[in-house]
This record gives structure tokens, sequence and C-alpha cells, in this order.
């Protein structure tokens, strides 16, 4: 047979990844022409993926012919993904030929949101964006600055540049995904985040998704399997049946909002059989604090802790959680033993699920980690670490001092306690007249469909007074970018630089993004000033992009600004991003100068070559590095084995070993919470039980009313940035609505059919989904597809989105009707024309109210829904929202807040985390 | 931090056993040619968590279509809550060891290569998707842009250079093992033998080298789990609008909740083919006995061999058209493949228009000498145009309706029905010619009947029998009415209007054909 030489069986053995060496010119037969042998020559650049947030590592393959970039695969050099990757790695090629993508700097034309745009310079909207900057420091409005970022995608990048302005602006997404699960770890640890050491568990309990989706899926999803096929019971407990779960020993779906008490009645068992490791509970909880706070005139014995503890968790046995929950007590007695069995090689993991949907979610984060701290499996091999131990993130040169003012748009002071910035709430801030926002720059951040309340958000950017200048910084069309004066192409996952590290394992590691076009291009001698010379049409990056405009707000130096972007190498000169990388790389990174030169590179090259650093192999109990002499000079020991110095306890003693310990006030784990005590929330003092806004008490089954789970996240995509991903979008385009076969029968309701789902605030009507996998009396819709666009050929990726038209029925009404479905249209790209799919799923979130817990300052995404048929003038994915009842859902939750100022009149506890960190006289009111 | 290289013990086991190395790849390590290889993948189903990662990658590094797929996940679901359990299968070419599409392939662009890839030669291919109609697994579609079809070809353009193919590469669970296994020592050998593993439809008896670690028998077995109008996060493709017949058996609380579509390739060309095809062979059958049957004059001498002549062009017209490469079908006589029934038919329907051409032009220019004789060939070259597609379609290991043993006898039936019918216009009072045409057309409708009526010895013949009853063209119940029209209204006509039974027994016959063709392609494979 022609072209075939089949004779020649040269494939013993395998290799998965063409071999280091040959990186530069890399021989491989053209797919397209096969088994006619054509060879393609490809220079294998390696950068960092860009959809999710674990920052998993890419190989680009960059044709040397045509100079484009042919595919991606993983990076072997990857200690986190270990050159694997899921379906989103290798999909980053859709969206980097995206015929719809967004190539050229626009402008808006004509008022807000008629969506008429021109092309525009970079020069031009530098210069627009600087001279409004430069104003807003002069005129010392330092908070109407603001930059809201949904994906950072680089660690600390950002906080650099707003502090070098001295502006307080960093918002985020955080209160929309995490911000419970922050609040629930920080109190224990003073960490806020978990990072499971799955690899090494001997059983894992996640309240998650780690098969599908979360922080951080792949890697995650690696090791969870990796010690399944070992041996480790997995335990899921998830409302719906997740991929993950199906993939568990054990999958509990508890009624909605009740997983604390779920969890508690685990612990009830491991109290009650004495599971749990006492020697590491006497050590390290703060077992004398609550003593004194919760039994005045207990004598303060160990022994008596833990008579006390076992009185004050008394209500929670197993029998008394499963008829609070809905599940077996005798699969919570097994689970609880499973976790004994298990001892310091518990991993366990909450990020979103549960915790980002009630109120009261931060106790369910502290009630999984209260299973944590009972077994001892804190930082242990096995167990479940801290972020703060995994993660690397390295210094760039010449850090800005904090800013000198808060901004309480950002942190107002009804949530003192909140995780982080209340950014679902700055419309209604905005709308009651907090403030203004001179110049709004929106970052991968979709608001106006992500957010709860999304047309709250259509109206604040709609209006020039509350946001005088918006510039949407994306790589792709949103509902958001519709509405912004200014939409600026941002990179994909190749085409800019980042520097990322993440919690994925108990090691450290790093991971370096690159625009391969142009490292490419360099390699073979062209240069380039700006990244986007090199990228797709003026495709840019925003790291070059803030030097740029840093450089323009500050030209002479005087603000103090322009020293920041000045080259640490060539004095007075501006910084090139080379320069800064390189930097970093030769002066932060312990171990890769080192490496770089063993392999005869520079930190930089060796950087561009491999594309990520193992910066440690192993972190495990950092609570127990030892403290320095010079920390210990001048300090005591308590009698609780704390080691204080000025009044400040800074470490434990641990036998001889003095201790660092953790980052909490006492250096202890934190059962009992002095600053819950102190900041307005004594009942809330201990892991508890808070019953959800959705409670079950509050709904009437026979009349349709029921809980609505509107967050779970599917394998393929991940929020609102993939939908510029074709080969995504056709493995997953619509988000019927799950529910149970029984549930659908007694409200009449087939597969299939339409079913009006009514909110506090609107409704939609979307199809049914029955099914098996989800507990009867509650419902359930993914969270990523129903995406929109008001315009034919732009608002978001046509093989993702519906036309919808946008009309206001009353004032403050709004209903939005889709006009066309997804079909087939003619572009550069073949496949448009053989797109089969017509659904896309229906918009959700935008009939939300506000629901932000009066603690974290999360909103709390379950809603309590009535579902029925449609109506008779109903239409498919029809979406409706009455604005005037937003406004009153939202004074009624600020109502159940305990505001500022706590103790010593601060705005916030010193000791918690706060998004790009100002002076602390700013904390004082 | 590592390159993650798989093991080169096999080298070094294939030279312990002497066989012959020569060359060396990428990394130097020496080129094994082993006396028999047989690539395979192991998905390991205790590991896979269905991401779709191997679906993604395959469409990056093959730049598959939107709507195709070379290997895609399928979900399916078992029990009830709480008590349930959603199961993956990546389903891809299983590589078979004994490929019909190979078999089938008339142009010899499907290979079983030495290393027991089974590779596609795009460039060979004219489009016929008789391979897809061969393939049991629904591992093949067309691309409709070359117009020649595609599969996964285990990447054999990145396993020539030494590299894993893509899915096995970024699969995040390394549930994917590529290997060889006749190797008795490689990875994926000790996984198969070592564990309990399953390939899908084992009873088509193709040798599949894919093999199933610790999935359920149901997401293997097609057709067997309930399959809702839509999928738990997509919309069903609406390639086989047909509804799930009532009376096939589900297995109880088992759901498909996310597939792929296949489309049915063969449409009515193909219906119309087994029609015209009939009328041909059939009235050459009839031929040598012409006078008997009452055809007289310019009956006698021309109709069966102009009738031959149009009905056998049409046919080879019917059968080019329907290629996604038309211009191509030359290539049937340039690079023939032998064992394939398409080249094998095609040489029958050659044979018969050189036939049929040479009477008539024998006829015309007057030379009767060995005429009659001559006309007798026409009587095993009709049987053979009615029957080789028997042979055609029993290579069709996808379709096994289509494979029955009574297709031969029934096809064959057909064609004298359509023969008699053809002629009856000319001898419109013959007694015998009905008499033809009753048998004929009773045969054929008892077979017709027996489809629905008798035990299928397979899944996949049950339900495409299934099938039959539920397929509809515009008002029309194709398969009834294909019988009532067919087969009842003709009988009754060629008693009264004997000149005119042609009508309702054409009619009739194109459309039984028509739910004949698509009911075998309806029931799913995967």
């Amino acid at each position: 047979m022609t072209g075939i030489d089949s004779n020649k069986m040269t494939t013993v053995p395998l290799e998965t990844f063409p071999p280091m060496e040959k990186w530069d010119d890399w021989m491989e037969y053209d797919s397209a022409a096969w088994p006619r042998k054509v060879e393609k020559r490809y220079m294998l650049i390696p950068t960092t993926c860009f959809n999710c947030e674990a920052a998993c590592g890419l190989v680009a393959y960059v044709d040397k012919e045509t100079m484009e970039i042919r595919k991606l695969e993983g990076n072997p050099h990857h200690a986190g993904s270990r050159g694997k990757n899921c379906a989103k790695g290798p999909a980053t090629i859709n969206q980097i030929n995206d015929p719809e993508r967004i190539l050229y700097p626009l402008k808006r034309v004509g008022p807000r949101g008629v969506g008429k745009f021109e092309r525009t310079t970079w020069d031009e909207v530098l210069d627009t964006f600087a001279a409004k900057i430069r104003l807003a420091i002069i005129e010392d409005r330092k908070t109407e600055v603001m930059y809201h970022v949904g994906r950072p995608g680089a660690d600390g990048y950002m906080d650099r540049v707003l502090q070098s302005w001295g502006v307080d602006g960093h918002n985020s997404h955080t209160n929309v995904c995490s911000s419970s699960a922050r609040v629930g770890y920080t109190l224990w640890t003073g960490a806020d985040r978990p990072s499971p050491d799955h690899e090494h568990a001997k059983f894992i309990l996640m309240l998650s998704a780690h098969l599908e989706t979360g922080h951080y899926f792949n890697p995650h999803a690696q090791r969870i399997i990796d010690a399944k096929s070992k041996g480790t019971k997995i335990c899921t407990i998830d409302v719906r049946l997740s991929n993950t779960a199906s993939m568990s020993d054990y999958w509990l779906a508890p009624w909605p909002g009740t997983e604390s008490m779920l969890l508690l009645g685990m612990a009830h068992v491991i109290l009650e059989e004495d599971l749990y490791n006492r020697e590491y509970l006497e050590t390290w909880v703060n077992w004398r604090e609550f003593l004194k706070a919760k039994c005045p005139g207990v004598e303060p014995t160990f022994d008596n802790f833990i008579v006390e503890l076992k009185k004050h968790y008394a209500y929670a046995t197993p029998e008394a959680a499963a008829e609070e929950c809905g599940v077996d007590a005798g699969q919570i007695r097994a689970i609880a033993r499973e976790i004994g069995k298990a001892g310091t090689a518990l991993s366990t993991h909450i990020w979103r699920n549960a915790s980002a949907g009630n109120l009261g979610g931060w106790q369910i984060a502290r009630c999984l980690q209260f299973l944590v701290v009972l077994m001892g499996a804190v930082g242990t091999k096995g167990g479940t670490n801290l972020n703060a131990s995994n993660k690397f993130v390295a210094a760039p040169f010449m850090k800005p001092p904090p800013q000198q003012v808060w901004s309480e748009l950002l942190y107002p002071r009804e949530y003192p306690l909140a995780y982080h910035e209340m950014s679902i709430l700055l419309p209604h801030f905005l709308e009651e007249g907090r403030g203004k926002i001179a110049v709004y720059f929106t970052r991968v951040y979709n608001p106006v469909w992500t957010n709860p309340d999304g047309m709250m958000w259509e109206k604040v950017l709609k209006d020039e007074s509350k946001i005088e200048l918006h510039a949407a910084l994306t790589p792709v069309w949103s509902e958001t970018a519709q509405y912004a004066d200014y939409v600026l192409p941002m990179g994909n996952a190749a085409e800019r630089h980042d520097l990322m590290s993440q919690e994925t394992h108990s090691a450290k590691w790093i991971s370096f993004r690159q625009p391969v076009l142009r490292v490419a291009k360099e390699k073979l001698g062209e240069k380039f000033e700006f990244t986007y010379e090199a990228n797709p049409g003026e495709v840019w990056e925003e790291d070059e992009f803030w030097v740029e405009l840093s450089w323009r707000i500050d030209p002479d130096g005087s603000l103090g600004i322009r020293k920041y972007y000045e080259s640490p190498y060539r004095t007075g000169q501006k910084i090139t991003i080379e320069e800064y990388y390189r930097y970093i790389f030769e002066n932060s990174v312990p171990g890769l100068p080192e490496a770089a030169e063993k392999v005869g590179l520079s930190p930089l090259q060796y950087m561009r070559t491999y594309g990520a650093f193992l910066v440690e192999e192993e972190s495990y109990e950092y609570h127990l590095r030892p403290l320095t002499d010079d920390q210990l000079a001048g300090s005591e020991i308590r009698e609780d084995g704390s080691i204080v110095k000025d009044g400040t306890p800074i470490g434990v003693k641990v036998g001889d070993k003095s201790c660092v310990g953790f980052a909490t006030p006492s250096r202890k784990l934190e059962l009992f919470s002095p600053t819950m005590q102190e900041w307005g929330w004594p009942e809330e003092a201990l892991p508890g039980y808070i019953e959800s806004q959705i409670h079950r008490k509050h709904m009437d089954l026979a009349k349709g009313e029921c809980v609505l789970v509107p967050t779970f996240r599917l394998p393929t995509l991940i929020h609102t940035r993939s939908a510029n991903a074709k080969w995504l979008y056709e493995l997953s385009n619509s988000n019927p609505v799950w529910i149970h076969p029984e549930f659908a029968a007694s409200l009449g309701i087939q597969i299939g059919d339409m079913m009006r789902v009514s909110t506090r605030i609107g409704h939609f009507v979307n199809k049914a989904w029955v099914t098996e996998g989800i507990r009867p009396g509650i419902i359930a819709c993914s969270h990523h597809l129903g995406r929109w666009r008001l315009f034919d050929d732009h608002g978001a990726d046509r093989w993702a989105s519906a036309k919808v038209v946008r009309e206001e029925t009353a004032p403050g009404s709004f209903l939005f009707r889709r006009v066309a479905d997804i079909g087939p249209f003619a572009s550069k790209d073949p496949d448009t024309k053989r797109i089969w799919w017509s659904d896309g799923g229906v918009h959700q979130n935008m009939t939300f109210c506000v629901q932000p817990d009066p603690v974290s300052g999360m909103q709390c995404w379950h809603q309590r829904v009535k579902i029925e048929p449609a109506h008779s003038d109903d239409q498919y994915g029809d979406v409706f929202v009455d604005t005037t009842k937003s406004m009153e859902a939202y004074r009624e939750w600020l109502a159940m807040t305990r505001p500022a100022p706590g103790p010593d009149g601060l705005r916030r506890p010193l000791w918690f985390a706060r998004a790009v960190k100002p002076s602390p006289e700013t904390y004082r009111i | 931090m590592s390159v993650f290289l798989v093991s080169q013990f096999p080298v070094f086991h294939a030279q312990a056993l002497g066989k012959t190395i020569q060359g060396s790849n990428l990394s130097g390590i020496p080129y094994a040619t082993l006396p028999t290889m047989q690539y395979g993948f192991l998905i390991d189903h205790d590991r896979c968590i269905g991401c779709h990662a191997c679906t993604v990658a395959c469409k990056a590094e093959n730049d598959v279509p939107v709507g195709d797929f070379r290997t895609w996940v399928k979900y399916t679901e078992e029990g009830k809550f709480p008590d349930i359990k959603r199961n993956f299968a990546v389903l891809r070419c299983n590589h078979c060891t004994d490929a019909p599409c190979v078999t089938i392939c008339p142009v010899n662009a499907l290979e079983k290569r030495k290393d027991g890839i089974v590779d596609i030669d795009r460039d060979a291919c004219i489009g016929c998707r008789a391979c897809m109609q061969a393939c049991p697994y629904d591992a093949i579609y067309l691309n409709e842009d070359l117009g020649a079809v595609e599969k996964c070809h285990f990447c054999a353009h990145r396993v020539e250079q030494g590299i894993e193919p893509a899915c096995v590469v970024v699969c995040p669970e390394t549930a994917i093992i590529a290997g060889d296994l006749d190797d008795p020592e490689s990875k994926i050998s000790l996984l198969v033998m070592n564990n309990t593993t399953q390939v899908r439809r084992p009873e088509q008896g193709t040798g599949p080298n894919v093999h199933y670690k610790g999935t359920s028998e149901i997401a293997l077995k097609p057709g067997s789990a309930a399959r809702p109008e839509m999928y738990l996060w997509s919309d069903r493709p609406n390639d086989k609008p047909e509804p799930w017949p009532d009376d096939l058996p589900l297995a109880p609380d088992a759901r498909t909740v996310l597939d792929i579509g296949h489309k049915v390739e063969w449409g009515w060309p193909v219906a119309m083919y087994l029609v015209t095809k009939g009328i041909a062979g059939g009235v050459m059958m009839l031929a040598p006995f012409a006078a008997a049957l009452g055809l007289t004059e310019f009956a006698h001498d021309y109709v069966p061999e102009l009738f031959g002549l149009l009905f056998i062009l049409l046919t080879n017209f019917l059968l080019v058209e329907d290629l996604a490469r038309p211009m191509r079908f030359y290539r049937m006589l340039t690079r023939p493949n032998w064992k394939s029934w398409l080249v094998k038919g095609g040489i029958i329907l050659t044979l018969f228009s050189v036939l049929v051409t040479a009477l008539l032009v024998m006829r015309f220019s007057g030379s009767e000498t060995g005429l009659s004789s001559l006309r007798w060939l026409g009587l095993p070259l009709g049987v053979a145009v009615a029957g080789y597609t028997a042979f055609l379609f029993a290579q069709c290991k996808g379709r096994d309706l289509w494979e029955s043993k009574l297709l031969l006898p029934h096809l064959i039936m057909q064609s004298l029905m359509c023969g008699s019918a053809s002629l009856l216009p000319f001898a419109p009072g013959n007694t015998a010619l009905q008499l033809i045409f009753i048998f004929s057309t009773s045969g054929h409708g008892l077979f017709a009947l027996s489809e629905v009526l008798r035990r299928h010895s397979t899944d996949n013949a049950r339900q495409a029998a299934a099938f039959l009853r539920v397929i509809r063209l515009g008002p029309l119940a194709p398969y009834r009415d294909g019988i009532i029209i067919g087969v009842g209204v003709s009988l009754i006509m060629v008693v009264f209007f004997p000149a005119f039974v042609c009508v309702p027994a054409l009619i009739g016959l194109y459309l039984y054909e028509h739910a004949f063709i698509r009911a075998g392609q309806l029931p799913p494979l995967s």
C-alpha cells in the first residue's frame, strides 16, 4: 500500500514526550497528510494553561515554517500537572484560533451598551487611562481607581502595580467563589486554603468534585486516583451525583446546607470512640482558651477539655445528624471510623461546594477542618496541608510600600471579617451613593453574567456618573465587555507572561507563562518591543500594559511611581518584561540559579526552556519549623506552651523544640476563636452548625418550593472563559435543571419539559433533566452555560451563546428573551458551519439576589425557588428580573451584619489577610 | 522532576528472545522488528474520570471536524438515588485483529499494518462508506470536507516516531495504556493478563484490541441502556431521530446520559440501487424464457436487454453518485481489494453490462448466430447481479440485520419480482409470467415479514428489526406500507391489471428497501 511503510515497525518502546534536546527543532509527521510522510518542524515552547486556576504546564508546538501554534500538549517538567492536562489544556488552541476573538483594542462609539465599537490604538488607550489615573492620584482620589479581577493568572504582579500607584483599588471575584471556605480555614490556622496531600492519604474526604473541577482539578485528580489505586478510600459529599461522587467509595448527598451537622456527626463519633489524636490536640489546640471562655470554673486540664468538648458536641450524634441531613447514621459512623483509621493521613478539601451555597458556609469548612485537627492531620504526609506551605510566590524587585488609603467600596465596615472584597455589592454601594469610580478595569471578569443580580451591574456599568471610564481587559467577548468604554484584547495561555504557583500537593513549584510566538521568533533572531507585535492582531499582555501605563502616569517620576518601572539592570531606563522576570529568576527563586547553571543556562533561559521549576520537593508540617535565635531572644514560655514575645505569641514549644506554629494570634489551632468572640459573633466562636437560608423547613415541596443548587461545574468548561473553545462546547452545551423523577412527577414534569424556576427577584425558564442523580426535593443547574449576547456578531462567541433581546417590561423590570438559538455560521473556521448543537443553556445567576454571608461576605448561592411547568407565554431561555426587589434583598442581608469597629476601633482584625494590604494606620476608623 | 518514559524493557526483551532489531529511535534505542505485533489500548476505567481530555487532545492532534470524533467518552448511569453510579466508557477504533473495515474497503484505503494498527489512507479513499457499515463499533466517520473517512489510527504518525498517541499523553489519570499486546511482557499485556477485562461486542468475532478494565457491561453494550432525548449537559445529536422501539428490552434503571451522534450514511441511493439492479437482474434472468413467457417481436428481441442496460446503468450511476468522491470511482479498478464484495460486485455489474450491450449490438446488427445461447448467460449473471449484495452486506459486520443468510434468496426473489413485473406490460395475459410474479412476490413478502416475525440471533439484528416498524418516510411507514403496496396490492393487481402491476410492486419494494437499509443502520454500535 502506498504511503504507509508498515514494514518498519519502529515502535517499541514509545516515549511520552519528545526528548528535551530536540525541543528547538522537533520533526513530526503532519497528521493531516498522513499516511503521506510530510515532515513538519516545530519549536517546543513551554507555557502555562490559563483556563482554570490550576496553572498546569503546557508546551506549544510552534510551526517553524508558518510560525503559528499547531497544538498544545503537557509540560513534563511541571511538578503539579506532570505533563498531563484536562480537556481545557489542549482546547487552548481553539481559543487562540477563535474566529470571533478580539484582535485589536476597541473603543466604544455612541452610548454605553449599544454595541458599537471602533478600532483604536494602544497609544490612545494608554494616554487616555494614564491621564485619568494621574488626575485621580494627584487629586488624592486614590480609592477611585479600581482593578477588578476575575482570574488573576499571576501571583502578586498587580499588587505591586496598585501599591506603586498608592491606590486602594484591588477588587476580586472571591466572594462569588471561596470567601466562606477562606474564613473557615483562616479561623483554624491563619492560612485561608487547604492543600490536601491526596497522594499519600489513607482516607480522602471531599466536599468538592476534584475529579472534574475546582482548585486544582487536574493535579488533584491525578493524585486522588493514584491514591485510590493504592487502596485509599474516598468519600465525597455533594448534593448531586458528580463524576467524583461516582468514583468514590462513599457518596453522601445531604440536604443542602446541613453539611456542618453531617461533619459534626462524624466528629462526635471520633470523640465518643476516642479515635482522635490526643497528644496532637493537647499540644496544638488552644483548648485552654476554650475552657476559659466556655467553661469558666472548670479546672484547665486536657482531660477536662475532652470531657467538655464531648459535652459541647453531645447534640451532634450520628442519629441527630442523620435526621437533619437526610443521610444514613450508619454511614456517618462508618466514615468517621475510616477517618479514625486514617489517622494523620486524612486529606480533605472544600473550597466552593456547600461553603459557597449557604449562609454560614464558613462553618462547614471549619467543621471539615475540625476533623483534620482531631486526627492531627494538619500539614502531615497524607494529611491536609496549608496553602501557605505549598505555594511559592517569588518576590519581584523593589516592593512599593502599602497604600495609605482604605476603600470602603471594597471593604465596607459592615463586613469586617469578609474574605475579601465585597465585590458582589459594588453596584449596590454605587447605587446607594457610597462613592464613584473614576477608572475601572475589569480583567477576565464578567460580573454582568457571573455575579448575582447582574442587572444591577448593567445599571451601574451604563451610568457614566458612577463609573466614569471602564476598560474590559479580556481575551474574549463577554456580557460585561458589551458595556465597556474600551475592550482591550489580552492574550490567552500562550500569548502572555505570568508567573504562577499553586498548592497542588505537598511541594512548591513555579510555572512560567510565555508568549510563545514572541519567544520562538526571538530565538530565531527577531526583536520585539512589545508582545503584541508577535501575537495575533494586536493582542497584548497585561504585564507590559501596566508597565507602559504606569510610565505614562508618571512620565517624569515626580509622583514616585516611575521608579518601580525602571530597569534594575539599566539605571533610569524603562524595564522590559524580560528584565522583570530575569530579576525574579536570578534573585527570588531558591535553587533556580544553580539548577540553571547545571544545564548551562541563565535562570531566565532555564525558565524559557523548561517552563517550570520545582522549588521544594516536599513541604510538610511548616508549623514545626524552628524559631530562630533572633526570634526567640527576649521571649518567654507560658504554661500552655506558647512562646510569647512582647505580649504576642510567636510560637509553640513542642518538647524541647521551639516551633513557629500556625499563623493565628495564638500560634495554635484555634478551636475556640477569640476573634469571632471579640468581633460580635460569640455564639459562633466554636465550629458549629448554622441553619442555611435554604433550610428545608422553609420549603413546602408540595407547592413546588425547593432549593436550587446553581453552582455545580462541568469537567469541560471554566466559568465564562471557555466559550471560545469549540471543542469544549460541542461536549457541553446545555444546563438543564436536574430534578429527581419522583419530585418531577409530583409537579407533573417530565424529562425535557420546560420549567419556570422563580427566585426572589425573577425567574428563568429551562428544561428538566429528570435524573436519579439528585436527592428528591432539590434541583440543581450547572453554572457555566446560558451565555447570551445582545448583538449579532459580538458580545459572546456565537457557538456558545444565544442572541437575546432585552426589554424593560416595567420600570426596573427586565425580560431577556432568546431570539436566535446557536446555529451554524460562516467564518474563517470551516467548523463553524458544522455546529450541530442549538441550546447553549439558560442563564440563571441574573435572577438571584445578592445574599452575602454576614461574616464571610460570601454570596450564598443556593436559592429558595418555586418550580412549576412553564407558563403559556414563557419561552425557553426567558430570564426575567425585577431590580426593585434586588435592592430590597440587599438591604435585608445587609441588616444581618455586625459592623466594625471591632476591638481597638479596627475595621478588620489585623491578623486577617487582606488583598493588597494597606498600612496598619488605615485599619483604624 | 522527570520526563516520563515508558519502560524500555520490551526492546531488551525482544533482544533476549533473539528477535531482529534494526535501526534506532529518537533516544538511540533500537527499533524492534518483532515477528508479530499488535498495538492495542487498555482503558482503565478504575482510573478514568470521564474528563474528555483524550477526546479534545485527539481533536487537536488530528484536526478532527466538529461533530466527528475519533475517540469519545460515553456516560451511562445505573441505579436509583442514592445507590447510583455513573460509568464512563472511552470508545474508539478497536484495531481489530480481523478488521472488517479492511476487508470491505474496495480500494485498499484501509490497511492492517504489521504493527497491528488499522490505518487509513485518506488520499486513496473514495468515500463509499462501506467501512462504516462494516465496523461494528461506530468508530469511523466521514470527513465531509475531504470526502474521505477517518478514525483513530493509533496516532500512527506519532508512533512511527516513537511517541505515544496524543490521548495517552494527555490523560491525567494514565487510564489509557498503549502498547504491544503480542509482547507478553509489555505493560499492557501484563495488565490485561492480571485483571478482568472486557472488549466491546466480542460476539462480532473481529478480535478487538482495545481492552476495558473496570467499567460496567452496560456501558460497553450498545442499546442496553435507555437513551433520553437530551443529555445531562449537552444536546443529543439529532442524527437518528427515530424513537427507541417500545418493544426492545432495556436494562432496568440504566440510562445513557452523554454520548456523541453517528450519522446514517447509506440512504435513498442504496435503497434505489437495490430496486434498479433487481429490475436489471430480473429481466435478464427471465430473458432466456422470453418466448415461453409470451414476449413477442420487439418485446421478445429487445425489451429484456434494453431494460437490463437501462437499469444497470442507473445502478452504476447510483453507486457512483453516492460516493463522497464520485470522480474517483475508477480507483475500484486501479487499486482493487479483491476481498471486497464491492469490487467483486463491480466486476459482476461490469460483466452484466458487457453482456447486455453485446446482446443489443448483435441484435441491432442482425447477427443472430449464437444470440439465443448467449442469452442464457443472462441467467447466472442476473442471479449474480441480484444476489451479490447479500455477500456485500454479509461483509457489513456492523449491520446484523443485513448479514442474514436469508438475504441471498430474498434478493433473488425480489429480482424475479422486479423482472416479471417489468415484463408483464409486454405480455399481460401470460399466465406463466403472472405465476412467476405471484410466486416471487409472495416469497418476498414472506421474507420481508420474517424480518420482524422471526427471532434474530443478535441484539443488533433484533434492534434493527424493531426499528423497521418505527421508521417513517413522510406520512408512510415504509416497512408496513412497502409490504402492503408491494405485496398485498400487487398480488391483487396482477390478477386484474397485470400490465400495471409494476407500479405498486416497484414502489412497494423501494419503500421496503428504504426501511431495510435505514433500519440496519439505526441500532447504536457504541
